[in-house]
């Protein structure tokens, strides 16, 4: 590893360029995992070597083959320049697809290979590491997406579809042509995670992460920790106290020595890359930022103590960031009524009920109080279970009141949930279903509603009419998602990498969400997410290096750069900066923040800039290849 | 599946099971028993040669049991180790000591009757519980007609109908006569919410039975889906929009009913008799095909993993698991995710596995030493 | 080197394999099926993206 750093320091530290990749096993920090061994010698053409590409037709059962024809495109791509070798499979990403792409390479000495498959957001890593098996290099390795951009989008047409298949194919094998060897870029991992959001999520996150002896900042903008559980009376299916579960987690975290407690405090700024982030937060002006952490004296419930002296801004630097800034329930305005006196929310109960018993006998629990609607189509997931575990507590206090749950359609998934809900139509809770059409019409005292099972209206007395709305977002995720760079979803959660497989990651490396900050979850859920997170997290952080792929700006024209800036500004991700040389200002890339969106390229009015593996050649080839067929 | 297979630092034993623990957190003695292919791993390059040939066939227990295979068999074609096994209960040598066809034919010398059942001791800090579930058999609900009825089949079995690998290629021919079914009935919480069998719900059904009715008309522009439920669990990311999306764009049927009975008319069509809650009529429907959601239960021979391991399970043989620190079971140092804990569908899988995967890792990893002025 | 038993090759399993393994961990996946996968491996797509299951 230290020899990959020296010869990669060059003329700053911050520039570590490509080709310096790694020799034999990369030795790791404490605790880090040892890979297989990655040998230099590539198999790579040599300058003037005859190109040999192999071009391997995926059918992925029949998502492609069942919509055009592969056979045909197969076919059609052993008659291209330089292809010597084609391949149809039933699935490529399959190990025995996998072991065909290897010995097609080793068989038949190819030194380029082409997959027309699925998108490269699936398998590009399974197929580029064949390449490597085999000995080449795996960045001369080309991806066609004939399902994405070709069978799924013409499934009427398989005359059509299989013509274009040919056109992407022909147009890859160009692009192959002219594809050069690479090597990943590593960047060093600050054992340090930054933690955003001191709920249970954030709590929990951060407990974990330095059990195992890695060290955590844990920023939250309030005064006191806790988030949302600071005002839930009980927990469910649990029905443990959810004050007694938080404030356990926040000692935990107080007497830690390896967490940095900063509250009244916000991220205003981040900088750098995955590995080292330079972070900046400041406290919000009133009271300086608290550190809390090994001081014993440190304080009342929930508050945090004052440290005299504290600068009211800070910068530090971590390795990696996990994003758990909660949500918050929705204000119900203009729904049902809700006035917060006698039409309250759960939140609202849940109050009441931490108090004491509430003030009435008689409740009508509205649930989808603004949720699963055309303004606002998701289902918030916990709202069911909430209001039925309140509805349990309000009758196992008090018996005698009557309890009504009006629900479109009850989310008591699982094994718990449908217990609780068992129990409670035991205790004698009463659930009327009701329809989008014919909605609850409230009024003070009184909740009319059209029953659509019976088809018959009831009208229900109510001492409260307690409506369940949805969590939403907090206010200020848009900053977090612009500072991170890290994307929100059409609700303004975060949107993780992948909805299934990985669903606490960001795409961007180095960056994982968890908790109702994600999507709403439950507290039991949120700490599966929140573990689930910082086991992610601890990944880089325990091998204290990552890699990125080159696919990076490049200034490859240093004379015509004019050190202008406005690459720089352009640069959604900080990653150019400019500098003075002995040749005058220029622009330096700083390759490991770099996302390669080409943007600076573009941008670049002397041509400056380029692209790697994807240079202006490659794609020229590509467009012409593709002209050249039609 | 593949990066799995290819990690350095993970080792497969497939067709293995675990018969003993002993020991305490931070140091188990795990006995594993290895069981036979008969096929050497190392030497098996799942060519086929060998099934192509083998006279026995047995019911495929992947395709659920909609086609058959081989006694000497690959699992399923992506599986990974891909290694042929034989199964010594349905195979001809080992029953009346004839053939071995599939050792004539093995060009590699890959088989090996002599091959025998290997015990392998284990050392290990901690244990990460992770065995999924089973599909609960709805036969024993004979209003259904499951078992009675050839075009009444199972979610799972629809998934294998609907599989380009499957039996029929990815095309929906119904059992009975191979008709392509146009008009599918798909039936939730059979056997689940149910107080006579499983009285929980099965979480994934709902979104599943979506899934089938949308692939049904990818596979065919006239395909026709009624969804009867009971209550629509879209809890999940996206999960509304789906149902949405369902209806608008693929014309499925939401029809808010418990189908009470089915029969069967003359050409084999499955009858439906059920009150649509709605418009409180009773109705019936003729339909090609209804596939069941039938309940997810807990994997087969977890209670006997159980005793083995020394962990409790709930009265479902789901593993019980902290409230507070939900992937902890009832046996320090063994932890439990995914499925077994109670139904959850992908991403919270997902998700739980890493947090035992976090949790399991306290107990054998190193701490990082990072010193806390850094 | 600290090792971990994972009991069970489908998309749990194989999740915690991996994090385990990527951790530093080594790691032994049993699974009683001649082959990993599980029942994801029988889906031919899944929820809400309709992407394959393999």
């Amino acid at each position: 590893m230290s020899d990959v750093l020296a010869k990669s320091a060059g003329k700053s530290g911050e520039q570590l360029r490509e080709g310096a990749g790694a020799k034999g096993l990369v030795p790791l920090r404490q605790g880090g995992a040892p890979l297989q061994a990655v040998s230099a010698e590539k198999v790579s053409p040599a300058p003037g070597e005859d190109i040999r590409i192999g071009v391997f037709v995926c059918k992925c059962g029949t998502n492609i083959a069942g919509f055009l024809n592969t056979n045909a495109v197969m076919e059609y791509a052993r008659t291209l320049p330089n292809v010597v070798f084609a391949r149809e499979n039933l699935f490529s990403c399959s190990e025995a697809g996998v072991t065909d792409i290897r010995n097609g390479i080793k068989e038949n000495n190819l030194n380029r290979v082409v997959v027309a498959a699925c998108t490269p957001r699936t398998h590009e890593p399974v197929f580029r590491a064949a390449c490597e098996e085999a000995g080449l290099n795996k960045y001369l390795f080309e991806f066609v997406n004939i399902r994405e951009q070709c069978s799924w989008v013409h499934k009427g047409n398989q005359e059509i579809a299989t013509e274009k298949a040919k056109d992407l194919v022909r147009m890859g094998v160009a692009r192959a042509t002219r594809l050069e060897p690479k090597e990943d870029i590593t960047a060093d991992v600050r054992q340090v995670a930054l933690v955003i959001g001191g709920g249970i999520s954030g709590l929990t996150c951060a407990l974990s992460l330095a059990k195992r002896g890695f060290l955590v900042k844990l920023v939250e903008r309030e005064k006191e920790l806790g988030g949302l559980l600071r005002n839930i009376n009980r927990l469910f299916p649990s029905d443990v106290p959810a004050s007694s579960v938080i404030a356990e987690k926040i000692d935990q975290a107080r007497k830690d020595a390896r967490i940095e407690i900063l509250t009244s405090t916000e991220v205003t700024d981040i900088r750098g890359y995955i590995g080292k982030y330079s972070v900046t937060v400041s406290s919000n002006g009133k009271e300086p930022a608290a550190v809390v952490g090994i001081e014993p004296e440190a304080t009342s419930a929930g508050g945090s103590g004052a440290h005299e002296g504290a600068p009211a801004t800070k910068t530090f630097v971590c390795g990696v960031i996990i994003v758990a800034t909660g949500a918050e329930e929705l204000v119900p305005e203009g729904y049902f009524g809700y006035d917060g006196k006698k039409i309250i929310t759960q939140m609202q109960l849940e109050g009441m009920l931490k108090q004491g018993k509430p003030e009435g006998k008689r409740f009508v629990m509205i649930l989808c109080a603004g949720a699963r609607i055309r303004e606002r189509i998701y289902c918030s997931r916990i709202c069911c279970m909430n209001s039925i575990k309140n509805a349990i507590l309000i009758k196992e206090s008090m018996p005698d009141a009557s309890v009504h749950i009006l629900y479109r359609d009850l989310q008591c998934y699982g094994v718990k949930n449908e217990e609780l809900y068992l129990k409670a139509k035991h205790l004698g809770v009463k659930f009327v279903n009701y329809t989008l059409e014919n909605l609850p019409a409230v009024e003070p005292g009184k909740v009319t509603i059209r029953n659509s099972v019976t088809g018959k209206e009831m009208i229900l007395d109510a001492d409260f009419v307690v409506l369940a709305p949805p969590l939403v977002p907090r206010p200020g995720v848009e900053n977090v998602s612009r500072m991170l760079k890290v994307p929100l979803d059409e609700n303004k959660f975060f949107l993780e990498a992948h909805v299934k497989l990985r669903p606490v990651d960001f795409a961007t490396d180095g960056i994982f969400v968890c908790g109702t900050a994600h999507w709403p979850a439950s507290s039991s859920e949120s700490l599966f997410q929140a573990l689930g997170a910082a086991a992610r997290a601890s990944i880089p952080l325990s091998r204290g290096y990552v890699k990125v792929e080159p696919i990076v700006s490049e200034l490859v024209d240093e004379e015509a750069c004019r050190g202008c800036g406005m690459c720089a500004a352009a640069c959604p991700y900080g990653a150019i900066e400019i500098v003075e040389t002995d040749k005058g200002a220029k622009a330096r890339m700083i390759s490991v923040a770099c996302k390669g969106c080409g943007v600076c390229a573009a941008t670049c009015y002397k041509s400056a800039i380029g692209m790697s593996h994807y240079t202006d050649e490659q794609l020229e080839a590509q467009v012409k290849a593709y002209l050249k067929g039609n | 599946m593949l990066d799995a297979g290819r990690h350095p630092n993970i080792e497969i034993l497939a067709y293995s099971e675990v018969e003993d623990v002993k020991g305490e957190a931070g140091d188990f003695k795990v006995t594993v028993r290895k069981k036979a292919r008969f096929v050497k791993e190392e030497v098996c390059n799942a060519c086929g040669d060998c099934a192509a040939k083998c006279p026995r066939k047995v019911p495929d227990e992947f395709d659920m049991r909609l086609r058959d295979r081989r006694a000497i068999y690959l699992y399923f074609t992506q599986g990974i180790p891909a290694v042929m096994t034989i199964d010594k209960s349905n195979c001809t040598y080992f029953e009346k000591g004839k053939c071995r066809l599939c050792e004539k034919i093995c060009q590699k010398g890959a088989i090996d009757f002599e091959q025998k059942d290997e015990t392998v001791e284990l050392s290990v800090g901690s244990i990460v519980v992770a065995t999924g579930l089973d599909m609960f058999d709805p036969s024993p609900l004979t209003h259904y007609g499951y078992g009675r009825i050839k075009n009444v089949i199972t979610g799972l079995e629809y998934e294998r109908l609907i599989n380009a690998t499957g039996p029929t290629g990815g095309h929906l021919y119904r059992p009975s006569d191979k008709k392509l079914a146009k008009n599918v009935a798909y039936i939730q919480c059979v056997a689940s919410r149910d107080l006579n069998y499983c009285k929980y719900c099965s979480s994934v059904c709902c979104m599943y039975a979506i899934k089938d009715a949308m692939l049904a008309r990818e596979h065919d522009p006239e395909a026709v889906s009624h969804i009867f439920y009971t209550d629509f669990r879209n809890v999940g990311k996206w999960f509304q929009d789906y149902e949405i999306k369902g209806r608008e764009l693929y014309g499925i049927d939401y029809v808010r009913a418990r189908v009470a009975e089915i029969e069967e008319d003359k050409d084999g069509n499955p009858v439906l008799w059920y009150e649509d809650t709605r418009e409180r009529k009773v109705k019936k429907l003729t339909v090609d095909m209804v596939v069941l959601a039938v309940a997810a239960i807990p994997a087969k021979g977890s209670e006997k993993l159980a005793q083995i391991l020394g962990i409790n399970l709930d009265e479902y043989n789901f593993v019980s698991v902290g409230e507070e620190d939900p992937t902890r079971t009832s046996r320090p140092g063994i932890f439990s995710c995914g499925f077994c804990n109670g139904p959850c569908d992908i991403p919270e899988s997902v998700s739980q596995a890493s947090a035992a995967a976090m949790r399991a890792a306290e107990f054998v990893l190193p701490e990082a030493k990072v010193a806390v002025n850094e | 080197m600290a090792e971990v038993l994972v009991i069970g090759g489908g998309i749990a399993g194989i999740q915690a394999s991996l994090d385990l393994a990527d951790m530093g961990a080594k790691v032994y996946m049993v699974e009683r099926r001649p082959s990993i996968g599980g029942v994801m491996a029988q889906l031919d797509k899944t929820f809400p993206t309709n992407d394959c299951s393999i």
